[in-house]
């Protein structure tokens, strides 16, 4: 069947244990705009439903609460106004909102994964989905050839052979300005231009890429994968000189000579269908809003390979997406 | 009988403005941005499908595969799974709603006025005559037959971010126009009488920024909405001024439903032989890669296609002719489906950057090539995994596998029909 058409499912009732686990498990955990205790004799218990606010609704106009993220009191008053979409959450009687989406917001030491989208004389802005776009110096990208050589005039004439626009680049935040942007650096034959596999972007708060350990790892048969903190990911071919076996020196050298070529190497059919099943993986846990990190993703391309042995595919991976996408992410998160 | 209109546009025109790169898009938008604060920081929209080399080079060449690896692993004429609901908006004489996977979603709502028919004797004039689109095959039964004007379906779309006067919007919604009208016979259905006609607004709105070039979506929920778009019943005589029945349960469906046994007809033998009835029409965007072929194109698929194609197709289901004798095989019978027509789109890769190889790249340093001069001539440069961005057109031969692929028994045409009627329509 080459088509699936179904429904839409009802909306999801939520389990009794929510949330999960962390902040506040007292039992007020839901926001009651009424009052302030819970009444001892009521007689039947809330049920726990999340309600989404829009921005601009009034939340409570009690001033026991206070505002926290994602609220906003106007002047003279006791109103507080919900300024983002998301759910309420209340800490003691602190009021914030958890964004449905949110843009990157950047820390120093996150490695990101950016795309050019400007030029300039001695710097490059990188788009990493923050608020505002990074700009990348010149100074501080590794040069061909030798590493550690000062800038010169004929190097920023040239800025545009080493990157250019819609490029993808893996670099880590350096310093975070005053307005919030952040610098980077590529100051590492870890980081620099992106080839050899496909891109991905995952947004949102409630999934999204989580910190964790690694944020680049191998999997599988010869994929590299680089989870940006900022929410952009790359599956890629693995590169030659990073597996910790090969000679540093050599390897170094050879990573150091291709890192601003735009020519993709010999990827033969095998390692693209690999790439293609992590992708799937990836995309499958970012629809059902599962946080994104090492180890998630090695369990759920793990899962994959077993359903596909049991499935008994002919060809090749197969679609990732819909009902077998959700069987994979449960089984992911059953653990 | 079918028409076949291809139409090459050298020109992007018809391309919205996301999938033109970087460069020119800033000299579209300069005016805007002219008098506006510097915002030079500020980062472009999320959704600019805009693709490195290496990117575009790794999925040319993973579709140009065989068998071809498609970037999220589907079979060539697999669709993403679709999410739809129809009769959403009560308002409305019918609506539908559909999502994509990806978070693309279209609601579709039908509206139906009586209005006034231009005139008399223009209409009678027309009657019997027009055979515009109506096949040729006129003054056949019923004065009804070329009745219609073109002017009753009043089609538009609004695509958030874009403007109503934008190329992309007038573009699609001349293409599913085309589509709709194409055979004649749903502006016919639109008749009263001679001085009245029903007035059909179709409002299409895309509830998310473009992700891929929408027209699949947009075209699959306009099918839905008109399939339960109903119209009042009419109760007056002839050349009277119309008057409907105002009790919503004996309303009419715009398109005619098999009425077998979903609908109890009450008591009115339907001896008089039923005519065919033509069903609302489906576009699809096929992609065209090398000799590859591809349906439900995803962004990174369009961004790299050589062909970018626009089929609409429609079904007839004639009910006086009883299907075949059911045979015990499980083949089902095949469905009489009609080309309607087939439209090129521009592709974007022909604006995308072409990347550089690395003989000619002097960020690359080529230590262990053996001659270590640079390349001179064209021939001495490894063009592999280097993108180059497509020139020319396609084969013909190609454009007719398409069309077959789309048609035939047991093609994607008659699998996207059959996947659609099992949405509940009301």
């Amino acid at each position: 069947m080459a088509i699936t058409i179904t429904p839409p499912r009802p909306a999801a009732i939520l389990d009794p244990s929510y949330p999960p686990e962390g902040e506040g498990d007292n039992d007020d955990d839901y926001f009651d705009p009424d009052g302030d205790l819970q009444m001892a004799g009521r007689p039947t218990k809330r049920a726990k439903t999340t309600s989404i606010v829009t921005p601009g609704e009034t939340i409570t106009e009690d001033p026991q609460w206070m505002r926290g993220h994602g609220t906003y009191n106007p002047p003279n008053n006791t109103k507080i106004l919900a300024t983002v979409a998301g759910t309420l959450t209340t800490t003691n009687k602190l009021l914030s909102i958890r964004p449905l989406r949110a843009r990157y917001a950047p820390e120093i030491g996150d490695l990101v994964i950016g795309r050019i989208t400007e030029v300039q004389t001695t710097r490059y802005l990188v788009s990493l989905s923050s608020p505002l776009l990074s700009p990348l110096p010149l100074s501080a990208i590794n040069l061909p050839g030798n590493i550690l050589r000062k800038r010169t005039a004929t190097d920023s004439l040239n800025i545009r052979t080493y990157l250019s626009e819609n490029d993808l680049v893996a670099a880590e935040v350096q310093t975070l300005h005053a307005d919030g942007s952040a610098g980077l650096h590529t100051r590492s034959t870890r980081y620099g231009k992106l080839r050899n596999g496909v891109f991905l972007r995952v947004s949102g708060t409630q999934g999204g890429v989580a910190r964790g350990r690694r944020q680049v790892f191998e999997l599988g048969d010869g994929v590299d994968v680089y989870l940006g903190v900022n929410g952009f990911v790359f599956v890629a071919q693995r590169l030659h000189g990073r597996s910790a076996s090969a000679s540093a020196g050599s390897a170094v050298a050879e990573v150091a000579a291709t890192t601003y070529s735009s020519q993709n190497s010999h990827i033969p059919p095998a390692t693209r269908w690999e790439i293609a099943r992590v992708a799937g993986v990836i995309r499958a846990l970012i629809e059902s809003g599962v946080r994104v990190d090492e180890e998630m993703v090695r369990r759920g391309y793990e899962v994959s390979l077993e359903e596909d042995m049991v499935g008994g595919d002919k060809e090749g991976v197969g679609y990732l997406g819909g009902e077998k996408g959700r069987r994979i992410v449960r089984r992911v998160v059953g653990g | 009988m079918c028409h076949r209109r291809v139409v090459e546009s050298n020109q992007n025109p018809d391309f919205p403005n996301q999938y033109l790169p970087q460069r020119e898009q800033r000299q579209h938008r300069g005016d805007e941005r002219a008098n506006s604060s510097p915002a030079a920081t500020m980062p472009p929209p999320l959704t600019h499908p805009l693709f490195s080399p290496p990117e575009l080079s790794y999925t040319h060449t993973s579709l140009l595969l065989q068998p071809p690896i498609r970037p999220d692993a589907r079979t060539p004429t697999q669709f993403r799974p679709i999410i739809a609901e129809t009769n959403i908006l009560p308002g409305t004489n019918g609506s539908a709603r559909i999502c994509f996977p990806d978070g693309n979603e279209a609601v579709v709502g039908v509206k139906a006025e009586v209005e006034r028919s231009a005139g008399v004797i223009g209409s009678l004039l027309r009657k019997g005559g027009r055979g515009e689109g109506g096949g040729g095959d006129d003054n056949e039964e019923e004065g009804r037959k070329g009745v219609g004007e073109n002017a009753w379906v009043e089609l538009t779309i609004e695509i958030p971010g874009l403007r109503d006067d934008d190329a992309l919007p007038v573009f699609l919604a001349a293409m599913l126009n085309e589509a709709l009208l194409a055979s004649g016979d749903l502006v016919d259905r639109l008749w009263i009488n001679q001085r009245w006609h029903w007035k059909l607004y179709i409002d299409i709105l895309l509830l998310s920024p473009p992700l891929s070039y929408p027209i699949p979506l947009l075209s699959l929920t306009t099918h839905l909405a008109l399939l339960s778009a109903r119209l009042p019943r009419l109760i007056s005589e002839a050349d009277e001024d119309p008057l409907f029945d105002n009790d919503w349960e004996a309303s009419i469906h715009l398109y005619p439903r098999h009425n077998k046994s979903s609908e109890p007809t009450p008591s009115k033998p339907t001896a008089t032989k039923p005519k065919p009835r033509e069903q609302p029409p489906v576009t699809l965007l096929v992609t065209v890669v090398g000799e590859n072929i591809f349906f439900d194109p995803s962004l990174e698929e369009i961004a790299v296609a050589d062909l970018l194609l626009a089929v609409s197709i429609s079904e007839t289901i004639d009910d006086s002719e009883p299907p075949p004798e059911p045979k015990p095989t499980t083949t089902k019978p095949p469905r009489n489906i009609r080309l309607l027509s087939l439209r090129t789109i521009d592709p974007p890769a022909r604006l995308t950057p072409p990347g550089v190889p690395d003989a000619l790249n002097t960020a690359v340093t080529q230590a262990e090539t053996p001659k270590n001069k640079a390349a001179t001539t064209d021939a001495d440069v490894d063009y592999s995994g280097v993108w180059v961005p497509p020139k020319g057109g396609s084969k013909r031969k190609l454009i007719g596998r398409i069309i077959q692929m789309v048609i035939e028994h047991g093609g994607v045409g008659e699998e996207v029909l059959e996947g659609l009627e099992g949405v509940d329509v009301g």
